[in-house]
């Protein structure tokens, strides 16, 4: 091994991590919309602050994740061959096929809740475009269809990266029925994590909104089945033996990676923010800057997640 | 009706989706013709000369600085005189279950039905490398002149199609390389396998490679 980010069984590299955590933050923030705009918003969801940072991020995330993609290919020019050959028994091509579901869902499903702020938009500025309202009031005639499709379309993306990985038995680290879960949950916290850190500062919904509380509610007993998960997913990889045993104590038993886990996801992105919670007054826990510096923290953690277990998965082969 | 039949078919995308690539295409498992294309290599005769590597690099025109077929040397076991070198043959095992195969999002990785070969349809190939991150033997690689997925063909495209011996097998001085039908009980890779004592590659990972192995008289298996 030569290096920490370039060693000989490595094959895919840092965008590919990149695209891993922007998917995984745009299927958690559209569960979580949907789930707020249900249980707490019902009507009026459109000048909700997190609905519009998720309305923004949701499908910006996928675009620019798909873009990073396309040119991790050795031949991105030919990317369309992905969009018309298809194959069943591949996790890439069932993804692919994911992808273009949940965006045309995402998108119908926003142009139904911004329905009265285009039809305006249209009156003043396009009236040309005045037909789209025609559409879109056909959609709204299935929202109530749209809303479980969207939240089983978005928790299938959230695992899709996970077992887009979990399909490689090159790896004994990544070849684990673990991941899709760990990857939907991770995904769902860093969700989370950004549809505060963009709804209170782009879109400046107050801190104190039942929709803050509500996103800041499911933050913690995800966070903590995340931990729970990471525990699974080694406490199996050591009693598995051999060279799953091997992988695991070649993730964390210490070097780079090692490092990047025990101070990044865990220290950093778990347990501070969980000390945070304890330690500090009620006062400072609802203040702007500290929700912004815990959401950051979390970000933060699971973009570490998706770097460590890319790179640490790939450094053992079976 | 046809709403059943469409919930079905969207059934069974989803339990495709969810189950990951344990399901084959017929096409993958069944052998025409009979012919089902596989390799002994004889780790007692090999002298690790590389005439093999030459011959394959010259035959199918492959670059520098990549290789389809590599002999790796180690050892020696026991000391001057008496040091005994092992040789192992890396390349791709043209696994009947070929995990490269069922990764590929487009089809370009295949498994050729009537020879059994695994093959890579370079015009099909987007080069996402799915493929060589799957196959368990690191036997893949990027052709750097056409930038998609390579490796071994058994010559599919080159001797094979002349009717001729793959490049390696053709060369090799000491006949340590022995290429022919698996399903034909008459052949003489299916004697060799019968007489001799055999192993294969990492078989705990259900690829059900096709390149066989007689191991060296020195040191340790390691499959
Ligand atoms: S050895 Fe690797 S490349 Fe060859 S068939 Fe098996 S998995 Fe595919
Ligand atoms: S690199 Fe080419 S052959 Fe390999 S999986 Fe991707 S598309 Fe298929």
């Amino acid at each position: 091994m030569s290096s920490a980010f370039h060693f000989e069984s490595l094959v895919w590299d840092w965008p590919i991590a990149i695209y891993l955590f922007l998917i995984g933050v745009s299927a958690g923030m559209t569960t979580i919309a949907v789930f707020l705009k249900r249980r707490v918003l019902v009507d009026g969801a459109s000048r909700d602050g997190i609905i519009k940072a998720t309305a923004i991020i949701a499908p910006l995330a996928v675009i620019v994740g798909l873009v990073i993609l396309i040119f991790h290919l050795t031949r991105p020019w030919t990317f369309w061959h992905l969009m018309i050959f298809y194959s069943p028994t591949s996790v890439m091509s069932m993804g692919v096929m994911l992808f273009q579901v949940y965006m045309l869902v995402l998108l119908a499903w926003l142009a139904v809740l911004f329905r009265q702020e285009i039809a305006s938009f249209l009156e003043q500025r396009f009236k040309a475009f005045r037909w789209i309202n025609g559409i879109i009031s056909v959609l709204a005639r299935f929202e109530r269809v749209l809303e479980p499709l969207m939240i089983f379309l978005a928790v299938a993306l959230g695992a899709y990266t996970g077992f887009l990985l979990s399909a490689l038995k090159t790896y004994p680290m990544l070849n684990n029925p673990v991941l899709p879960v760990l990857f939907l949950f991770s995904g769902i916290s860093s969700g989370a994590a950004a549809a505060v850190l963009f709804g209170i500062t782009w879109f400046k919904q107050p801190i104190d909104s039942p929709s803050v509380h509500f996103v800041h509610q499911i933050e913690k007993p995800v966070v903590l089945f995340e931990l729970f998960l990471l525990l699974a997913l080694f406490v199996g990889l050591f009693f598995g033996g051999g060279q799953r045993e091997a992988a695991a104590i070649a993730a964390i038993g210490g070097g780079f990676w090692s490092n990047v886990f025990w101070f990044g996801v865990i220290g950093l992105g778990i347990l501070l923010p969980l000390i945070m919670s304890m330690v500090c007054s009620k006062r400072v826990q609802h203040s702007k800057s500290y929700m912004i510096a815990v959401a950051c923290m979390g970000l933060s953690g699971i973009l570490l997640l998706r770097f460590f277990i890319l790179y640490a998965g790939q450094m053992t082969v079976a | 009706m046809s709403c059943s039949r469409r919930h079905f078919i969207a059934g069974m995308g989803a339990v495709i989706f969810m189950t990951g690539p344990v399901n084959r295409t017929l096409a993958q498992t069944m052998s025409i013709n009979g012919i089902r294309y596989g390799m002994v290599y004889d780790e007692t005769r090999c002298i690790g000369c590389t005439a093999c590597m030459d011959a394959c690099r010259e035959v199918n025109k492959v670059p520098e600085g990549v290789s389809r077929l590599n002999i790796i040397r180690s050892g020696p076991t026991g000391e001057f005189p008496e040091a005994k070198y092992q040789f192992y043959r890396h390349s791709c095992q043209h696994c009947d279950n070929p995990p490269c195969v069922d990764v590929c999002p487009t089809g370009a990785s295949y498994k050729d039905a009537a020879t059994g070969i695994v093959d890579v349809n370079p015009d099909r190939c987007v080069g996402c490398q799915y493929c060589i991150a799957a196959c368990p033997y690191r036997v893949r690689f990027i052709h750097p002149v056409r930038k998609t997925a390579d490796k071994c063909n058994f010559c599919r495209d080159t001797n094979l199609a002349q009717g001729k011996l793959p490049a390696c097998v053709e060369s090799c001085p000491t006949k340590a390389l022995t290429f022919g039908n698996l399903d034909d009980p008459n052949s003489e890779i299916v004697k060799l396998i019968e007489n001799r004592t055999t192993y294969r590659a990492k078989v705990h990972l259900g690829t059900e490679p096709k390149m066989y192995r007689i191991p060296s008289k020195h040191g340790e298996i390691k499959g």
